[in-house]
């Protein structure tokens, strides 16, 4: 196939020979196949038996973030605060995933607000920094008080605290 | 009973017909930052009956296991399958999928790579897609959805496309029919076709 490196005007469309259905057992002209339910329904629980261990592996996010946070207010040099904003960004974008994975919607919602903070914060305006303490107060309460859904009197509350402080502070 | 359960039952009457794909000699690398969610990703295909699963905790690391596994186009062990997250620190899975389509070997830049994203909107389907994704995958991961994804790329794999800015599985559904005004035609002469073959 060497003519796919020349670079042409003309467009080429490459037909593979399925070797991922070969690689199945079935033959290239078989239709489609399907993975045993059996073995999807155990990955699910499987998966659904994991969610013991969410508490746990929440808290150590939650440590990571804030010892992030203690980095970030600790730096001497606008490089070093850039790389603490970076550790929280990806720190809460995995507490989403985790969250989002077992349902904890109320956890999943404060993360995604912190990631998507973090991509637009201005680490030397001292206002930006009371949003995301805001969001880390929040998550440690939402932790605390094992809060799973968006309804309820708490999580309204909390809520309102998060969106208070993004309108005035940002 | 759970809609779940329902739903693979219902399927499981359907396939009666099909073929039960043995997955076995496969080997599919996921390229997930969160180990927690690697490790999950690969409690779900071992079920499925994956036989050879192996991680990758960046882009770069992802880099670096398919250059180990798929330099030898005829080596009997390459990577079948990627499942790369989309965000990462060292390297993000955009970058990772553009290396992949851009590598000079066929052994990498066609190999099967599914994008996974917590993003839903259709911008970052579409932004998968330029970058040559086969399929994307939305989390949260589910076992029925990761199932769905594998299926895709073993059932319906899609001619791979170069165009004048693009490389990469053919982005157009075959049952997308458009027939606007504005529809972009090429000429027959301006399509040269590849058949591989066996």
């Amino acid at each position: 196939m060497s003519e796919s490196d020349q670079s042409s005007e003309a467009v080429e469309i490459y037909h593979r020979v399925n070797r991922l259905k070969l690689k199945t057992g079935a033959g290239l002209h078989d239709g489609p196949g399907f993975i045993d339910p059996n073995a999807i329904v155990r990955a699910d629980t499987i998966i659904q038996k994991k969610q013991s261990l969410y508490p746990k592996m929440v808290e150590e996010s939650l440590n990571r973030l804030e010892d992030s946070w203690a980095q970030f207010k600790a730096a001497g040099s606008e490089g070093a605060r850039r790389e603490a904003i970076e550790r929280i960004y990806h720190t809460s974008n995995h507490i989403k995933d985790l969250a989002s994975t077992f349902n904890y919607e109320l956890m999943q919602h404060f993360a995604l607000s912190l990631r998507e903070f973090a991509e637009r914060i201005d680490p030397e305006r001292k206002e930006h920094q009371v949003i995301v303490q805001a969001h880390l107060d929040v998550m440690r309460i939402v932790y605390q008080e094992n809060i799973k859904d968006h309804g309820g009197a708490k999580a309204e509350e909390l809520k309102l605290i998060v969106a208070k402080a993004i309108e005035k502070y940002s | 009973m759970s809609k779940t359960v329902q739903a693979i039952q219902t399927a499981s009457v359907g396939n009666k017909q099909k073929r039960a794909y043995s997955l076995g000699a496969f080997r599919i690398l996921i390229v997930e930052d969160y180990p927690f969610m690697a490790d999950l990703m690969s409690t779900m295909l071992r079920e499925f009956g994956v036989g050879n699963i192996i991680q990758a905790s960046s882009g770069t690391e992802g880099k670096e296991m398919i250059s180990l596994f798929n330099s030898d186009e005829n080596a009997r062990n390459k990577i079948d399958i990627v499942l790369l997250d989309w965000l990462m620190p060292e390297g993000d899975g955009l970058d990772l999928l553009r290396w992949i389509r851009g590598h000079k070997k066929d052994s990498i830049k066609f190999l099967p790579s599914v994008l996974c994203s917590a993003y839903t909107s259709e911008a970052v389907v579409s932004a998968g897609r330029d970058n040559g994704a086969n399929e994307v995958l939305v989390k949260p991961v589910s076992a029925q959805k990761l199932a769905s994804r594998l299926l895709y790329v073993i059932d319906k794999p899609r001619p791979f496309l170069r165009a004048p800015g693009f490389f990469g599985p053919d982005r157009r559904r075959k049952s997308d029919s458009y027939s606007g005004v504005e529809r972009r035609i090429t000429k027959p002469e301006d399509v040269k076709q590849f058949n591989e073959r066996i």
